[in-house]
C-alpha cells in the first residue's frame, strides 16, 4: 500500500468523504474520486495526469447532502490547489476545520492536449513520467516525450509546487522550475505586442469561444454558477448571438469577478475545449493588482482580498 | 454514377482550390491555419489547410443547426402621425447557397441520420433544416483513425458506414480515391482528376473491405430502452455515474447528435430578431420554469436525461435509432473524463461500476 493509501486510511474515521483523484478510461487523464469506505481507498492515485483542481467540488458538490456534517472532508490538492482552498476560506465559503487537507508537493502536471500535438491519432495504452521524459505506449509503438513539451502551461509559470496550506503532507518538497519574476512572462510577451496585434490575438483566440461556460463552471472561485449574470434573462446583459462581442463581454465578467481572487489554477483554460488561454485574462489582472497593491492571491487565509474590501486611504491606484 | 477519380496528395489543395469554385466547400480545418488546435468545418478556399488525418474537434453540426440562426427579423415602424401607433415588418428570408462537405466521417453522417429523423419525419417538420439539408453533399472518408475514445460500431455504425454520403474518400498510398454514391451531383468530382489506375482501384477496394471489418467499440449500446426505464430511479447508479459531472455543457456542445435549442428574441430599441440557439440539458436554466421549480435541479437530473434521451427516448420514437453516433467527442472533452460508454453500457446489468 502506498503512502497516499496509508495516510487516508488513518485519517478516513473522521472523514465524511475524501475527495482524490482515480485512473479513468484514458490512460492521459484521471477522474475525480469520492470515497467514504475503506474498499475505495485503493483507487486513490496520484499522477502528473491528477490535472483536474478538485476544490470546486467543495462548494459545487458531487452529491446533494452531506452524510454526516460533522465530520471532515478529506480533499487532495497540489500547490496550486491549495491557493484556491485559501480563498475558498477567506471568502467562508468553507470551514478551515471541516477539511483534512492532503497536500502534494507537485512536479508539474501534464495537458493530454499538448501530447495529441506530437502524438496525433494516437491510440495511447499507457503513459508515465520517468524523471524528465513522459513514455508513452500506443499502437506504434514507444514515445518518449520531454515533460516540458508536455506540462500544462500553468505548471511551466508554478510558482508553489508546494500545498500552501495542508494537514498531511506527501512526497518531498518541489523545487520551483522558474524563477518567480518569470512567473507573468506570458502575460508580458502578449504585453510586448502592439495595439494591432494584441486585438487580433484576442480576436481570434476568442472567437473560437462557444460559450458552453465550461471554464466557468470547472472554476472554484467562480460561486454564482446557476446564477450568472451571463445567463440571467433579468438584467439583460448577454445575448444569445455568437459574435464576437458576447464572448468578449462574458469573458470580461469571469476576469472581472475573479481579479484579485484568481489564484491561477488554470481550470479554466484546462478545461476549455477550445484551447483558449482563458487564464491569461486574469493573469493579466493579477498582475495589475500585485503590482499595484501588493497583493497575491491565495496564500493567507487571514487576508481579505483587496476587491472584497473598501479603504479609503488606499494609495496604490 | 460513374465518377471515380483520383487525388494525388500534393494535389489535394489545388483540387479543392477548383472544387470550391463550383460550389461552396467546407473542409476540416484549423482556425489557426496549420495542423494544430482544435479543427472544425471551415469555409475552404484557395490557402486553408485541409486536415484530414484526425476526427475534427468539433462535429459539422453547425453546418445544419448554427449555433445562433436567425429565424425572422422585425421591426416597429411608427406612425409619424400617431406615435401611438406602429405598424410591424416580418422578414424570415434566409438565404441557403449549395455546399459540399469534404472529409466528413461515418460518425458525422449518422448523427445526420438522428437529426433528420427529429427535423424532417414530423409531426413538426424544420423548413431551415430541411433547406440546408437538401443543399448539403457529403463526402465522407473511409475512416482508420480510430482512437480509444470512439465506438461507432457500438451504435449500429462503423468506420466504413457510407449511409447518408454522397460520395466516398478512400484514403491510398499517395492519395485518395473519390467515387460518387448517389444520383445528387453525379459528376461534381469528374473534371477534378484522371480516373483511378486499376491498381489504385483494388488497392481502395481492399482497404473498404478491411475497414468494414473493423469493430471500434466493444459493447453493443442499442436496444438499451426498456433497460433505462427500469434505472431511471435507481438513485445510486446516477449519482455514481454523474456525481463528477460539472454541469459544464461541453459534451453537449462538442456533441453531434445534440440538438436540443431555445428560441429567443434579440433586440435593439424597435428592431431585433428571433434566434434560434444551441441550448443544453446539462445546464440548470434549461429546465427552469416561470414559476421557480425546476424539474431537473440536480446534475444527477440532467446527466441521466442525456444518457436517457440518447439511448431510450430517442430510439423508442424512431424505431431504435440511438441518439449517439459513438464519435466519442463529449468523452475525449469531458473535463472530469466521464464516459457516456459506462452509463450506458451498464443499464442492462445489475451493476454499477464508475471506473
Ligand atoms: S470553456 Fe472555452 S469554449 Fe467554453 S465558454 Fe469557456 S472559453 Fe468558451
Ligand atoms: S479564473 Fe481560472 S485560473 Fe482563476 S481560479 Fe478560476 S479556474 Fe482557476
Ligand atoms: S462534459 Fe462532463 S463535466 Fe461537462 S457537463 Fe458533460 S458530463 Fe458533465
Ligand atoms: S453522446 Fe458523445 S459519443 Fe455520442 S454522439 Fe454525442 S458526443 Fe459523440
Amino acid at each position: 500500500m502506498n503512502e497516499l493509501h496509508k495516510l487516508v486510511e488513518e485519517a478516513l474515521p473522521e472523514l465524511d468523504m475524501m475527495i482524490g483523484w482515480a485512473e479513468s478510461s484514458d490512460p492521459l487523464r484521471t477522474t475525480p474520486v469520492f470515497i467514504n469506505d475503506v474498499e475505495s481507498i485503493s483507487r486513490l492515485i496520484w499522477s502528473p495526469f491528477c490535472a483536474q483542481n478538485l476544490t470546486g467540488y467543495l462548494v459545487k458538490p458531487p452529491a446533494p447532502q452531506p452524510a454526516d456534517k460533522d465530520k471532515k472532508i478529506g480533499i487532495c490538492v497540489k500547490g496550486c490547489d491549495s491557493r484556491s482552498l485559501v480563498a475558498l476560506i477567506q471568502e467562508k465559503f468553507v470551514a478551515r476545520e471541516r477539511l483534512h487537507i492532503f497536500g502534494i508537493a507537485c512536479r508539474g502536471t501534464v495537458d493530454w492536449r499538448r501530447i495529441m500535438l506530437q502524438v496525433p491519432r494516437s491510440n495511447v495504452k499507457s503513459a508515465r513520467v520517468e524523471d524528465n521524459f513522459l513514455l508513452l505506449e500506443d499502437t506504434d509503438g514507444t514515445h518518449k516525450l520531454k515533460l516540458e513539451d508536455v506540462l500544462a502551461r500553468k505548471c511551466l509559470r508554478c510558482r508553489y509546487p508546494n500545498p500552501v496550506i495542508c494537514d498531511t503532507m506527501i512526497g518531498e518538497p518541489a523545487v520551483l522550475r522558474i524563477s518567480p519574476e518569470d512567473a507573468y512572462r506570458d502575460v508580458e510577451a502578449v504585453d510586448q505586442k502592439s495595439l494591432e496585434e494584441r486585438l487580433a490575438f484576442w480576436q481570434s483566440d476568442l472567437d473560437r469561444c462557444m460559450r458552453c461556460y465550461a471554464c466557468r463552471n470547472a472554476c472554484p472561485l467562480c460561486v454564482c454558477q446557476d446564477q450568472c449574470i451571463a445567463e440571467t434573462r433579468e438584467p439583460r446583459w448577454l445575448t444569445q448571438r455568437t459574435g464576437i462581442r458576447e464572448k468578449f463581454l462574458f469573458h470580461m465578467i469571469h476576469a472581472m469577478h475573479l481579479a484579485g481572487r484568481c489564484t491561477e489554477c488554470g481550470e479554466c483554460e484546462r478545461v476549455c475545449p477550445m484551447e483558449i488561454p482563458v487564464t491569461l485574462i486574469k493573469e493579466k489582472l493579477n498582475k495589475i493588482i500585485s503590482d499595484k497593491l501588493g497583493y497575491t492571491a491565495g496564500l493567507d487565509p487571514n487576508a481579505v482580498p483587496p476587491m472584497l474590501t473598501f479603504d479609503p486611504g488606499e494609495t496604490g491606484v | 454514377m460513374a465518377g471515380k477519380i483520383f487525388i494525388a496528395l500534393d494535389r489535394l489543395r489545388s483540387t479543392l482550390d477548383k472544387l470550391c469554385s463550383k460550389i461552396d466547400l467546407l473542409a476540416p480545418a484549423s482556425s489557426q491555419g496549420n495542423k494544430t488546435g482544435p479543427t472544425a468545418f471551415m469555409p475552404y478556399r484557395s490557402g486553408v489547410v485541409p486536415v484530414l488525418d484526425r476526427q475534427t474537434t468539433l462535429p459539422l453540426k453547425k453546418i445544419l443547426l448554427p449555433q445562433a440562426e436567425t429565424l425572422l427579423r422585425y421591426e416597429y415602424c411608427k406612425d409619424p402621425q400617431d406615435p401611438l401607433k406602429a405598424a410591424l415588418s416580418l422578414d424570415d428570408r434566409s438565404e441557403v447557397r449549395p455546399t459540399l462537405v469534404f472529409g466528413a466521417r461515418p460518425c458525422d453522417l449518422k448523427a445526420l441520420s438522428t437529426f433528420d429523423r427529429v427535423f424532417t419525419s414530423g409531426p413538426y417538420k424544420d423548413p431551415y433544416y430541411i433547406e440546408r439539408r437538401k443543399n448539403t453533399l457529403f463526402a465522407t472518408l473511409v475512416c482508420r483513425e480510430a482512437d480509444g475514445a470512439c465506438f461507432c460500431s457500438s451504435v449500429g455504425s462503423g468506420p466504413a458506414d457510407m449511409e447518408g454520403s454522397d460520395f466516398r474518400i478512400t484514403g491510398i498510398e499517395g492519395g485518395f480515391v473519390v467515387e460518387n454514391l448517389t444520383e445528387k451531383a453525379p459528376d461534381l468530382f469528374d473534371s477534378l482528376g484522371e480516373a483511378p489506375t486499376q491498381d489504385q482501384q483494388s488497392e481502395a477496394g481492399r482497404i473498404i473491405e478491411d475497414v468494414s471489418q473493423y469493430r471500434i467499440g466493444t459493447l453493443d449500446l442499442r436496444g438499451n430502452e426498456e433497460a433505462f426505464r427500469k434505472r431511471f430511479e435507481d438513485n445510486e447508479y446516477w449519482q455514481k455515474m454523474a456525481a463528477q459531472c460539472l454541469s459544464c455543457g461541453i459534451c453537449t456542445f462538442v456533441c453531434p447528435t445534440c440538438y436540443c435549442f431555445t428560441i429567443t428574441d434579440e433586440s435593439d430599441n424597435l428592431r431585433g430578431e428571433r434566434l434560434r440557439s444551441w441550448d443544453s440539458c446539462m445546464f440548470y436554466h434549461y429546465t427552469l420554469e416561470a414559476s421557480g421549480h425546476n424539474p431537473r435541479p440536480t446534475k444527477l437530473n440532467r446527466y441521466r436525461n442525456r444518457v436517457g434521451h440518447k439511448f431510450s427516448y430517442i430510439p423508442e420514437k424512431y424505431d431504435g435509432l440511438l441518439g449517439c453516433s459513438g464519435c466519442g467527442r463529449c468523452i475525449r472533452n469531458c473535463p472530469v473524463s466521464i464516459d457516456i460508454r459506462q452509463a450506458a453500457g451498464q443499464l442492462k446489468e445489475n451493476v454499477c461500476d464508475r471506473q
